[in-house]
């Protein structure tokens, strides 16, 4: 069974850098604004996504964006630069991810930030950290950082994240959201019924309905007295035999199908059987 | 604030699933012919891509966006060189993916 902490120490290991939502996070209730405003401090994460994904983010009041269940503030983004608006203060840039495009905004106070700013020209392939913010229904970024792209697999790396992200958030974060149906070729699954180890019906008050008859169900409540559930190498045959007074082959016979039934095991050697119910 | 012009994430074998689309494919340039470039897509499969490319010499890996106009063929409208090594591996997984299981993350 694949345990979420596990998971937990690798994700964070490979990737995000401690920028992904823990799995403590919840999304915080519609309270008051000064509260959502201090969690927002703990909770804050950065988020690859692509620029589909936050145009069809849904949004209430412009300003809290939620997805996947995962509060949105700060994101970064991977495309191509399609324009460039260069005013006194504030370079704004419009990206094209393949996705969609959006309009991102550097504002620019010392020349470092202009530098960095200049530096980006209309059809280079840029990196984008910034804030999301959203106004009439319209999405935009506040660029805290602005940088071509110089290995080319960091396109690749990108969108693979985005969907690492999703993945991880949907699946993984939530493990109550899931749904058997979606995770069929994913190797996290941890179905939710969980591994039976034993029939439910293990116990004393077996039924023979169930399919057994009445030799069956003496041998097995013989085998799951207390004394003999307590002892790891089982029962010999020839003791419930004995004990029972069963011919041999028809105790083998009994003792077959229980085995195959999944009540019965042999432990140390074929001579020796052991009720699988928890002792 | 725009997604009406989205380009899908394809190889060689995903291009005839977006013939008359926007896609986006990483080639390796094998040669050109007739004003036409040849490519191996990450996927193996050789590809024409047409239209003009840059003045600049195109290194061993290119991106090309544009429309599919056939199953092996594309009408170029962006090349970005991408360098002379590229992980095609990955991208092809990326394409996988995006054509799959996620693509309503990209479409």
């Amino acid at each position: 069974m694949y345990r979420s902490s596990e998971f937990d120490g690798s994700a964070a290991a490979f990737m995000g850098g401690g920028f992904m939502p823990s799995q403590t996070t919840q999304l915080p209730d519609s309270s008051s604004s000064s509260l959502l405003s201090s969690r927002n401090r703990e909770a804050r994460c950065l988020l690859a996504l692509t620029v589909k994904q936050i145009c069809e983010l849904p949004s209430n009041d412009e300003s809290n964006f939620v997805i996947d269940g995962v509060e949105v503030t700060n994101v970064t983004i991977v495309g191509r630069v399609c324009q460039k608006e260069d005013k006194a203060s504030e370079y704004t840039f419009l990206v094209d991810d393949g996705t969609g495009q959006i309009e991102c905004t550097r504002w620019v106070q010392e020349r470092i930030d202009t530098d960095e700013a200049e530096g980006i020209l209309v059809g280079k392939y840029v990196r984008v950290h910034g804030h999301l913010r959203g106004l009439q229904g319209r999405r935009f970024i506040n660029v805290f950082s602005i940088r071509p792209i110089t290995d080319f697999n960091e396109i690749t790396s990108h969108f693979i994240e985005c969907i690492y992200v999703h993945f991880y958030n949907k699946r993984i974060r939530l493990p109550g959201a899931t749904t058997q149906s979606q995770l069929a070729n994913s190797t996290m699954n941890t179905p939710l019924k969980g591994y039976q180890t034993a029939p439910l019906n293990q116990s004393s008050a077996y039924s023979s309905a169930d399919g057994l008859n009445n030799v069956g169900q003496m041998i097995l409540n013989f085998l799951q007295q207390p004394i003999y559930l307590t002892n790891e190498d089982g029962v010999h045959r020839n003791v419930v035999a004995q004990q029972l007074n069963i011919p041999m082959d028809k105790l083998m016979d009994e003792l077959q199908s229980l085995v195959d039934n999944g009540f019965v095991y042999s432990t140390i050697d074929d001579d020796h059987f052991k009720s699988t119910v928890n002792a | 604030m725009d997604t009406s012009k989205p380009a899908i994430f394809v190889n060689g074998g995903l291009l005839p699933m977006h013939v008359q689309k926007r896609v986006r494919i990483v080639i390796q340039v094998l040669g050109s012919d007739r004003g036409a470039v040849i490519g191996k897509s990450t996927d193996d499969h050789q590809l024409t891509v047409k239209g003009t490319p840059p003045s600049v010499p195109l290194t061993n890996f290119v991106e090309v966006i544009g429309i599919a106009d056939s199953e092996k063929s594309i009408q170029a409208e962006i090349w970005t060189n991408f360098g002379d090594t590229f992980d095609t591996y990955s991208y092809n997984q990326l394409c996988q993916l995006a054509n799959g299981e996620y693509q309503l993350l990209f479409l």
